[in-house]
Order: C-alpha cells, then sequence, then structure tokens
C-alpha cells in the first residue's frame, strides 16, 4: 500500500513533465486533404512555435545580422515581398528568383522552386546560407543563439534543452511555417455555404474550374507538381528550373505550381516575378505562351479567354485573398519576446 | 604518427577492459601509408604528381554484426561521422551485448535513403556537422578536399563531395568485410582508390548528386578491407 502511495504521485509528476509543454492544436480545415506532415509522430507545442516565430523575424540568421526571414516574407503580403521580382539579400543582394508565398506549407512535400527541399524543417538552411541571401552558416547562427540572453531560454522551454543545436533551431522555424494556414477566404466561405459569390465571381469560379484548377487544384490552389507554364526563359538568368535538381531532362523549364491563395496580395508573379499584375498573367496564359518539349499537357492547346472572361477570372481569384490569414497577430512581429528579452 | 599511436594505444586500453562493447578502429591510408590525424600530408599518385590531404570525414552508418551469414547484432541509430581531425572519432564503440562472437562486418558508407528525407536530425547528423548540403537537401556521405599539382583551379585544390540519396544518383554504399573479432575489429580505409584512374586535371570538383559521385563512390567503397 505504501508503495502505492508513493507511485501515484510520482506517475501524476511524470504525466505532468511529460505535458507542460502546451501543445497547439493544428486544426485540417472542413473539406481539406490529410496535410504531409505528420503531426502525430511531430506534434506542434506552443513553445516551439513561439521559438520559431522570434527566429523568424530575427535578422540574427544573417551574417551581419541585417536580414531575417521576414525581410522577404512579410505577413501581410501572405509572406511574400512585394514589389521586388527577385529576392533582395544581404548588402542589397539579388536573388534569381522570387520569394515565394508562405502559406499551407503542412500540405507540401517538396519546397522552393525547383523543389530542391526535400522537408521543412531543413527548408531555411537555404536562405541561411545562399551568399545573396543571409550569408551565413548554420553552425555560426547555432553559436549566436547560444551567446544570446534571450534564446538558450527559450529553447530550453521549447526543447527541455538550453544547449542549442541545428537541429532544434531549424525543427522550430519549421513549426512556426507550418502555422501558417491560410483557409478563411471569401472563397472558403462560400464552399462551406457562409455566403455567396457574385454573379461575376461565380462566372470567374467555373471560368477557373475550366481552365485553371487542374494545375491550380483546389482547395490549396496547387497541385504541389512541377510544370512548365510556357514562359520563354529569361535570357539574363537562364534559369533552368527544376531539372537543375534532378538532371533529368523531362524537368527541363520546371516550376513548383505556386498556390493561387492571397494572390491580391503577392504581386509580382512567377518565378522571377515578372508579371505586376494578374492581368499580365491571363494575357500570359492566352497568348504568351511559348511551346517546349516539357510544357504543361494543359498548355499544349491554346487557353481562350475573352476580355470580359479575364475581369471575370480576376474578380474570382480576388475571393482568395483572406484577411484573417494577413492580420493574424499570432504570425506578427513577436514584439513581447523581444521586448522581454530587451528589458533582461 | 604519433598520434595514431595513440589512438591504437586508447583502443588496445578499451579492449582490455574500460568500456564493454565491441569497438572498431578504422584506419584512414593512402596506398600503405597511414594518413595521420589533422591531415596535410602529402602522398605520391605517379611519379611526378602528388596529391595533398586536407579534409577527410565521412559516415559509417548502420553498422550491423554477423556470424554465418546471420545478422546477431544491429546497432540503433547507428550514424558515425568520422573526421581526420578528431582522432577520436575513428573509434567507432558499439553497446554491444556481452558474450557474441561476430565473424563478419556489415555498413553503409553514408547516409541511407530514408535518413536523408527525415528532416532535421541530432548528433553526428546535425546539419551544423558540415555535412548537409544547403542548397539541395541531403547529406554529404565522403567529403575529401586537398590539392594537387595536377589541379589547375585556384590554390590547386580539389573538392570531393560525394552525397546523393535519389536514384539515379543514389551514393551510399554498403560494406561487408569477414574479419576476426578481437572484441571487435579493426579496419582500414584506402582513400587512395578514389585517385585510381581518376584525371584531376580534369575533375576535381564535385560538389552536388551527379553520375560521377555515384562512379567514385563505387570506386571507393572498394577501399575498405581488414586489417588481418
Amino acid at each position: 500500500m505504501k508503495k502505492l502511495l508513493l507511485i501515484i504521485p510520482v506517475s501524476v509528476l511524470l504525466l505532468l513533465a511529460f505535458t507542460l509543454q502546451e501543445k497547439y492544436s493544428f486544426t485540417i480545415p472542413q473539406g481539406w486533404p490529410e496535410p504531409n506532415t505528420d503531426f502525430k509522430k511531430e506534434p506542434l507545442s506552443l513553445e516551439k512555435v513561439e521559438l520559431g516565430r522570434a527566429l523568424f523575424y530575427d535578422p540574427v540568421l544573417s551574417r551581419d545580422s541585417t536580414i531575417s526571414c521576414a525581410s522577404c516574407h512579410l505577413v501581410y503580403t501572405a509572406f511574400t515581398h512585394v514589389d521586388h521580382d527577385l529576392s533582395h539579400g544581404i548588402n542589397d543582394k539579388i536573388g534569381t528568383r522570387n520569394s515565394p508565398a508562405l502559406m499551407n506549407l503542412a500540405w507540401h512535400k517538396l519546397f522552393m522552386w525547383d523543389g530542391a527541399v526535400n522537408h521543412i524543417d531543413v527548408q531555411a538552411l537555404a536562405p541561411i546560407s545562399n551568399p545573396v541571401e543571409m550569408d551565413e552558416k548554420i553552425e555560426h547562427v547555432v553559436e549566436k543563439l547560444q551567446r544570446s540572453k534571450l534564446y538558450p531560454r527559450l529553447f530550453k522551454k521549447a526543447f527541455n534543452d538550453s544547449l542549442i543545436t541545428g537541429q532544434h533551431t531549424l525543427k522550430a522555424i519549421a513549426q512556426f511555417m507550418l502555422t501558417l494556414v491560410s483557409s478563411e477566404s471569401k472563397y472558403d466561405s462560400v464552399m462551406r455555404k457562409h455566403s455567396k459569390f457574385t454573379a461575376q465571381e461565380k462566372k470567374g469560379y467555373d471560368l477557373f474550374k475550366k481552365n485553371c484548377s487542374s494545375c491550380h487544384t483546389e482547395p490549396l490552389f496547387t497541385n504541389l507538381q512541377f510544370e512548365s507554364n510556357g514562359l520563354p526563359q529569361d535570357p539574363t538568368l537562364k534559369d533552368p528550373g527544376r531539372i537543375k535538381v534532378t538532371k533529368n531532362p523531362v524537368d527541363s523549364l520546371k516550376f513548383k505550381v505556386p498556390t493561387l491563395r492571397n494572390i491580391e496580395f503577392s504581386y509580382p508573379y512567377m518565378h522571377d516575378g515578372r508579371f505586376k499584375r494578374l492581368q499580365d498573367v491571363l494575357n500570359h496564359y492566352t497568348s504568351g505562351i511559348k511551346q517546349s518539349q516539357t510544357i504543361s499537357k494543359q498548355l499544349v492547346n491554346p487557353i481562350i479567354l475573352s476580355s470580359n472572361d479575364k475581369v471575370d477570372l480576376v474578380a474570382f481569384l480576388l475571393t482568395l485573398t483572406d484577411r484573417k490569414f494577413l492580420f493574424n497577430k499570432n504570425y506578427a512581429y513577436p514584439r513581447n519576446i523581444f521586448a522581454k528579452a530587451a528589458q533582461d | 604518427m604519433n598520434l595514431l599511436r595513440t589512438l591504437i594505444f586508447l583502443s588496445l586500453l578499451n579492449v582490455i577492459g574500460f568500456a564493454q562493447g565491441k569497438k572498431l578502429l578504422f584506419y584512414p591510408i593512402f596506398n600503405d601509408q597511414m594518413i595521420p590525424p589533422g591531415g596535410g600530408t602529402t602522398y605520391w599518385i605517379s611519379k611526378t604528381d602528388t596529391v595533398t590531404i586536407e579534409t577527410l570525414r565521412f559516415y559509417i552508418s548502420n553498422v550491423e554484426l554477423l556470424s554465418k551469414n546471420k545478422v546477431i547484432w544491429k546497432e540503433t541509430n547507428s550514424y558515425h561521422l568520422l573526421d581526420i581531425t578528431k582522432p577520436m572519432s575513428f573509434l567507432v564503440k558499439l553497446k554491444t551485448p556481452p558474450g557474441i562472437t561476430f565473424t563478419q562486418l556489415k555498413f553503409t558508407l553514408g547516409i541511407d535513403s530514408v535518413t536523408n528525407v527525415s528532416g532535421a536530425l541530432g548528433g553526428d547528423l546535425d546539419p551544423t556537422k558540415g555535412m548537409y548540403w544547403t542548397w539541395q537537401s541531403g547529406y554529404v556521405n565522403f567529403k575529401l578536399e586537398g590539392k594537387s599539382n595536377l589541379c589547375k583551379t585556384r590554390n590547386n585544390a580539389f573538392q570531393f563531395h560525394l552525397g546523393g540519396y535519389q536514384s539515379p544518383f543514389k551514393a551510399c554504399r554498403e560494406v561487408i568485410l569477414d574479419v576476426i573479432d578481437k572484441e571487435g575489429a579493426e579496419i582500414y580505409f584506402d582513400i587512395a582508390r578514389l585517385f585510381w584512374g581518376l584525371d584531376l586535371n580534369k575533375q576535381n570538383e564535385i560538389m552536388s548528386p551527379c553520375k560521377e559521385a555515384v562512379e567514385l563512390s563505387d570506386k571507393l567503397v572498394k577501399g575498405f578491407r581488414s586489417t588481418e
């Protein structure tokens, strides 16, 4: 009996120790497929997400502490960099691709325009090390974080270990990125029968389903595949696309199909940001396609849209704007964390 | 060679009784010469040409002990980064139970495909170890950097970062060796194999998964042999 008396409080303590981490509940939006990320295997925790958010906004990730993830991925523009066709990095160096909008990444299997990154955990390594982005080394980032006043404490809370590792740094950033879910646009509300499209939006939606949705598949508005969409190669960039990764000629000029969610705010468009307006994008699909060996089979036959159709289609695309996502306080600069650190 | 002797001494101490479990001791060699810890040593590859080794780092993973062609023990979470600047990394201690004897040793040079797609990992696999490609996901299985008069590159440098986990560029290789179990085994790894038939003038930089990396991995893996 005495033994039992001891066992009960000990097991309660043990249980507490395991539940101290507050679980971050990740909800799959109604009618959406299962995400690619296995949250059962690796559940999100509030502490890890908060740490990841701090890291996302902290320029300490770059060599000279000038560039953070948020420099090119701003929440108000669906986590991309508007006004810049190509991403701007350290010392105003200019990259070769348009920074992609970040959302619904839990459903993605491969990352970056060419799919060079195979897991969300290791995605951040690419911009951290790229000489025209953050130009830093993960081993040095870890040293800097370890020396800081703020981070050993945050890592202790998140991973129960104040010794900072590359693994934990990357996992925390990944956890924050996984929480960026956009599923509250007008389109979503219409699908859930909470509101209705206008007549014009409805026309646009029908045109979309007929002409666009085979690649920009609902509800993610991307089929997550790599396609060549008939853009003539930019002679100054000579970006070969996915073939650079696979070295397989069938992947020449292919890029990841981007989501159309929040497209109103994520301009400019395409992997090299060559189009500023949605109108330009639609004009490309109706009259700018350059045929090639690897062109997407959906684009072999011309897409025909009248100018009225294009207006309707744009009206539909604007229903993909999700203001709750764009103005979500949980995604914004973590003022409280950094302010508290400054006081210490 | 002093450090190497220390290494052997340490391994002997271990064998005599400090720690439980089998030990694997890897000796990096160049033809018939030991490559001492620290690097910076030079070797002849022909009558006129030399190779200086500055960085040598590689993964040994999925270690299994066999007896009569049957696996009798398998290491879990089996990843070891061996680094010429860290001599003790060449001594791999296994947490084997007492009373087993093995006649064959099986391991992988490099990191298998499943591990390569498992996100950010820790320990010897932590991306801070300098063995992970950043612009394209995947581990470098084997890294050899140095100089040769044959390389018409800046500082006559060569860099071989061999890796790749996806077909047709999968570069990790399994090794099975017959060994004599003396509370462990000692294995030579002859790096000179890499240079057999290699035209350093033309091929001196491999930094991503490719056909050449696969071919060199095939050559290199034949460099493992038991010291017995």
